[in-house]
């Protein structure tokens, strides 16, 4: 099955009235519609394999198409309030459907944001050949597998060739792909070929420090245990030294 | 208060988890996403059987926890319990808050288990919540168990809602305190507790 290209967006509607799980994600980047004999989405292949989709074919998740979701939504927290016993008619209850599926269209609008957008006119011809890093920046996504936050803070190096990136352009990127349902490996290594391919720098290396909700509030309830993922492309992989300087820089 | 307290049982959690499934599968398709990608496969169940656990509270009674670890003792001091790990959800818009539940009490001749207080805060926090009647019925509860001379609690919380989304304010923390019997009418008593719930 292809990737569709079309211009048209298959929106929730038509998922509907088709009356089948024929969705197509809307760019979420590894494991969606594949081409044929692509491996599967999850798994760690290089930074050009085709299972990580690049940021020039994602297609978008529209205003029109949250509004036109919003009631179905709001009828599945209803029904998830039911399910778990509570009265959907008391007071503090009666609003929560719409103000959780309107949270949860929040949580998930990196579909709704295209790289080429956000990037476009902030690349600038600078000659500078030293590492810059962006550290610090506060990430937010939704664990794909239980729906749950994770939260924690993304380190961003790269060592340019030529060509500068506007700084809050790669917290802009972290933003795009944080706001989707994610895992934290698939995330890091987009944000980390986002900038690659956007910049064609010496290298980058990308550092997520995150907890996630999910082993924290249930599950193995651990409260203070951290996960940490990187990846390194470029001369970040291949030179120790600047990798190091890399990772010594993010920590002080 | 909590509307009807239901007291949901195993068999019926199992009961509905077909019908939050199929929920679940909804809310990700009109995302838009796709749900057969291996990521998702089994994500509505995962996500409804997270979304039970996150509100056990309902299943669960104070009766069933404290019944027998109520003790006879002579012991009229401030008894504190500090820094219990609290996690609940939003009921506006079902993402978790979370934080620190510091719990004291002046004993009038009975003590309860001190883990029981934790418990307590489980039964209570493990629900579609407000943060500040949250509080009140953590206090309400050992109020009613014990008979103290009173009853301290102080809750400090992260809202996910107020962070993840809407204003988006990274470092604020909601505090909420409920004082009953001797803390609300005696001052010093109150002080007390607060220095010692939060320096000591």
């Amino acid at each position: 099955m292809e990737r569709s290209k079309q211009g048209s967006l298959h929106g929730p509607n038509e998922k509907r009235d088709a009356g089948e799980s024929a969705g197509k994600g809307y760019g979420t980047g590894g494991g969606r519609t594949r081409r044929p004999g692509a491996p599967a989405g999850d798994s760690c292949g290089s930074p050009a394999s085709p299972d990580v989709e690049t940021w020039r074919e994602e297609r978008a998740r529209s205003v029109e198409d949250n509004q036109i979701s919003l009631p179905g939504l709001a009828a599945a927290y209803t029904t998830i309030l039911r399910g778990l016993g509570e009265d959907p008619q008391r007071q503090g209850l009666l609003k929560t459907p719409w103000r959780a599926a309107t949270a949860m269209q929040f949580f998930t609008k990196g579909y709704q944001e295209e790289i080429i957008d956000i990037l476009n006119d902030a690349i600038f011809d600078e000659d500078h050949d030293e590492m810059v890093i962006v550290k610090d920046i506060d990430m937010f996504s939704m664990c794909e597998h239980h729906l749950v936050p994770i939260f924690g803070r993304v380190h961003i190096g790269y060592l340019p060739n030529k060509r500068v990136l506007g700084l809050s352009k790669l917290a802009r990127i972290v933003e795009v792909y944080s706001r989707r349902l994610q895992v934290q490996e698939r995330l890091t290594k987009q944000i980390a070929v986002a900038i690659t391919e956007a910049l064609q720098p010496a290298g980058v290396g990308v550092v997520i420090e995150a907890t996630h909700m999910c082993m924290v509030m249930r599950g193995v309830q651990k409260m203070n245990s951290k996960t940490v993922t990187s990846t390194m492309l470029g001369v970040f992989r291949e030179d120790p030294k600047t990798r190091d300087e890399f990772l010594t820089l993010i920590r002080s | 208060m909590n509307g009807h307290c239901t007291s949901r049982k195993d068999a019926k959690d199992e009961f509905r988890l077909p019908g939050l499934e199929a929920a679940y599968t909804r809310i990700l398709r009109e995302l838009g996403e796709d749900t057969d990608r291996q990521g998702l496969l089994r994500t509505p169940l995962r996500a409804a059987k997270a979304m039970q656990f996150l509100t056990k509270g309902y299943h669960e009674t104070i009766h069933d926890i404290l019944n027998n670890a109520i003790f006879d003792e002579d012991h009229d001091e401030m008894v504190i319990v500090k820094d219990i790990d609290m996690f609940s959800l939003c009921e506006h818009h079902l993402v978790p808050f979370f934080g620190k539940v510091h719990i004291g009490y002046l004993p009038n001749k009975k003590v309860v288990g001190l883990s029981k207080l934790a418990r307590i805060v489980e039964i209570f926090s493990r629900r579609l919540q407000v943060q500040e009647r949250l509080t009140k019925q953590i206090a309400m509860a050992i109020s009613e168990a014990l008979q103290p001379k009173g009853v301290a609690v102080v809750i400090e919380a992260m809202h996910m809602c107020m962070v993840m989304r809407g204003v988006q304010k990274m470092n604020s923390c909601t505090v909420t305190s409920t004082m009953l019997g001797i803390y609300r009418e005696d001052p010093k008593a109150r002080e007390e507790f607060l220095t010692l719930a939060k320096h000591a």
